[in-house]
């Protein structure tokens, strides 16, 4: 027979006292796994939000980022009369050439200098790029010095406010309006016009050509790009250029994980502390439940519960410590690109359930060898121990 | 039995106990050691002497611009300038794979001059400067890749629309960063199509006096044309690398305040579950005439005892296994080489510990000071 589940509620809850510091190391371990993890999920999200389906991306043959590419004007040329490219409803090809070019601006509260990643698009730029929409202020026109800004980069930069204007390479630029990347990797670029582009900072080329296609056709588009002498360019769908893209939030992973095992590896001892005291203290009680009929087997499962539920408790806090930083906004190095990523903290439900899987774990395993000795104790000396 | 006999049979009288807190205690401030080092790494670039005279010259877009050949001349002519050469990053791939070591194009006459601390057979030095298409690597890449002297590699260019061909002609020991790879300016300098472009200039100055001059004078001479500089000291120019990191900092610092806090927590809830079992032991020596201030002594004592114990593990645990064996620079894959446990952070984890020992022992002398003998001589559990 099993012990009631409600006589290991009530012990738990009965000793809080002693028991709370446990709990609450538990908890502050679980925030911490959860907080680590919704870092990388947030970063890894952010490549894998970006991009459209309908999407291709050229590059120069060899390059493995779009800001290491060229793409010379001829070749543009004979792109723009490729026979697979959609139209716009006026009858234009939605075909992009961007012009990339890091620039180092300072960080808010003179917190030092970053890489961003300026992004110069032809007129259809926007239209291939759905997720990206306008939110305040207007769209740059070309031959102006007009740029507009994602509203996650204006927040961490200085000068990046409407109406206000930031110098680099020699040129004054304005901004005129701010954009919502919906959580994607053009959350960390500020846009302005590709020729724009070319001409303030010098550039011969352009650095990508970003095209729509109907997927049916890509394998023609490609044999056609891919075998032209002239173009020298390789083909990927532009979701696939971005997923490759997340190993940056790898060492993030990494140091999740690391902290997780030393801390969960602190957090058994502090659990096993907690439970041998428990079994300790109720000696006599235990004594008593084996007299009363109860196997060594419930005793064992009695308190393997009892540290299992110590530590949900635990975990429950943890997740709740954790979720105020769910979507705060924040930025890191990307590898790939040199440049500032913004991204957000991204709390799952998956990852709460994983942050409690873990918790349970933890409660369990430190529960294990009190509860075995709980369960050999002898009858009669228990009885009558104090 | 004297007093210092019965502290010590007090604490490890529940020896389970005694070391489940030592160990909690030791795992703790092993973490918060590995954090502090981790952090130093990130955020201290490596120096030497010789790095103060060096200055390093970017585009003042970006780093991520580069710079026309024809500056050279400019900075070369500039009084207090030792040496210049030009220092392109390459970052190809090596054997298909993304590398952990940097590839860097140089003038190799120069290498000496300016990065003199990295020690090499002059013969392997003479090879490097006579053949064009040689390279040079750390003995940290050697190892790892088991390379050896006269050895090809094949590099593609991802950056550079060129793939290089490089004859090991010499492995180097003993500077910053024993990994990276030296090859000649001139490979890139008679790519197809150059635009003769070059990613920095490192300068050497004749002095460390000439430094600033030297800074000043090359910002202002380009400053007005296509391609505006900006000149800074390497270790300037190092930690505009670690500004890019943006929030990490912030993040491993309160990852550390969190251990340190879940360390306090847990350590003071053990030592106030070694009081409240003793409670009427305690009461007893009440009762027999010690005095609070000697209780509290106890309880300190003890305390102390068990964090030190703690801390003489965790963090002679860390500085073993960080400063003795190359554990964590191949755990990193080389991303990590120093990782080195310094007096300064050991010093930072002890004193964590002190504190631990000091708090953990409040809420039991607390309670010791407002039990009443008869009260405690009661007590059962």
């Amino acid at each position: 027979m099993a012990l009631p589940l409600r006589y290991n509620v009530r012990s738990v809850l009965i000793r809080w006292r002693s028991t709370l510091s446990t709990i609450f190391g538990i908890g502050l371990v679980v925030a911490v796994y959860i907080m680590m993890q919704s870092l990388a999920v947030g970063l890894e999200k952010s490549s894998a939000n970006t991009g459209d389906p309908r999407n291709l991306l050229l590059v120069r043959k060899g390059s493995t980022a779009e800001t290491s590419s060229q793409v010379t004007r001829e070749q543009f040329k004979l792109l723009q009369y490729l026979p697979d490219i959609e139209k716009d409803e006026k009858g234009e090809p939605l075909i992009s050439a961007d012009t990339l070019i890091l620039i180092s601006l300072p960080r808010k509260g003179a917190a030092g200098e970053a890489n961003i990643l300026v992004r110069g698009v032809s007129k259809v730029g926007m239209q291939l790029r759905p997720q990206v929409r306008l939110t305040q202020g207007r769209m740059f026109e070309g031959g102006r010095r007009e740029v507009v800004v994602s509203q996650k980069l204006a927040e961490r930069f200085d000068n990046l406010g409407i109406g206000e204007s930031f110098k680099t390479g020699g040129h004054q630029l304005q901004v005129v309006g701010w954009f919502d990347g919906n959580k994607s990797a053009f959350d960390s670029e500020i846009w302005m016009d590709s020729d724009d582009a070319r001409s303030l900072f010098d550039r011969e080329n352009y650095s990508s050509v970003l095209l729509r296609s109907d997927p049916t056709q890509w394998g023609a588009l490609t044999n056609r790009v891919e075998s032209d002498k002239r173009l020298s360019l390789s083909v990927i769908p532009e979701t696939k250029y971005y997923s490759n893209q997340t190993a940056t939030a790898t060492p993030i992973r990494f140091l999740g994980n690391f902290l997780a095992t030393a801390m969960s590896v602190g957090a058994i001892f502090a659990a096993m502390n907690t439970m041998y005291a428990s079994v300790g203290a109720r000696t006599r009680e235990v004594g008593t439940l084996r007299v009363l009929g109860f196997r060594r087997r419930a005793i064992l499962i009695g308190f393997l519960l009892e540290g299992a539920i110590l530590a949900f408790l635990g975990g429950l806090i943890g997740c709740l410590l954790s979720l105020p930083i769910n979507h705060y906004s924040t930025g890191t190095l990307n590898f790939q690109t040199f440049s500032e990523v913004v991204f957000e903290f991204n709390i799952t439900p998956h990852l709460i359930l994983k942050g409690l899987v873990f918790a349970v774990s933890v409660g369990l395993i430190g529960s294990l060898m009190p509860a075995i000795r709980a369960s050999r104790l002898p009858v009669i000396a228990s009885l009558k121990s104090l | 039995m004297s007093i210092g006999g019965f502290i010590l049979r007090n604490a490890v009288r529940n020896k389970r106990r005694a070391l489940l807190s030592i160990l909690s205690v030791a795992v703790s401030l092993f973490l918060l050691v590995t954090l502090l080092v981790g952090l130093r790494e990130l955020t201290q670039p490596p120096t030497d002497e010789a790095s103060a005279a060096r200055i390093v010259v970017r585009n003042k877009i970006s780093l991520g611009n580069l710079l026309p050949r024809r500056q050279r001349a400019t900075i070369e002519k500039i009084p207090g300038v030792a040496a210049v050469t030009p220092f392109t990053w390459f970052g190809g791939k090596f054997r298909d794979e993304e590398v952990m070591f940097g590839q860097f194009a140089i003038e190799p006459k120069l290498l000496l001059t300016i990065f003199g601390e990295a020690k090499m057979p002059p013969e392997q030095f003479e090879a490097f400067v006579n053949d064009p298409t040689a390279c040079i690597i750390g003995i940290k890449t050697a190892e790892k890749y088991g390379l050896k002297l006269g050895e090809f590699m094949k590099l593609q260019g991802t950056f550079w629309p060129i793939d290089l061909n490089l004859k090991l002609v010499g492995i180097y020991a003993d500077g910053i960063d024993d990994r990276n790879l030296f090859f000649h300016h001139r490979q890139l300098d008679e790519m197809p199509n150059n635009t003769g472009e070059v990613g920095t200039w490192w300068v050497k100055a004749a002095s460390l006096e000439d430094v600033g001059p030297v800074v000043q004078t090359i910002n202002a001479a380009f400053a007005n044309t296509t391609a505006a500089v900006r000149a800074e000291t390497e270790r300037a120019f190092q930690l505009s690398f670690i500004s890019m990191w943006g929030n990490i900092k912030m993040l491993v610092l309160s990852i550390c305040s969190v251990v340190v806090f879940t360390l306090v927590l847990v350590s003071a809830s053990t030592m106030s579950m070694a009081v409240r079992e003793r409670f009427r032991e305690l009461a007893i020596l009440k009762a027999i005439g010690f005095r609070r201030r000697e209780l509290f002594a106890f309880i300190l004592a003890e305390s102390f005892g068990l964090a030190a114990a703690g801390a003489v593990i965790g963090v002679g645990g860390a500085w073993g296994i960080f400063n003795h064996t190359d554990l964590v620079a191949s755990a990193s894959q080389n991303f990590m080489v120093l990782f080195e446990v310094t007096p300064r952070i050991m010093g930072q984890a002890c004193f964590v510990a002190t504190l631990l020992g000091i708090v953990a022992s409040i809420a039991p002398s607390l309670s010791v000071a407002r039990m009443s003998v008869v009260e405690g001589l009661k007590t059962l559990d």
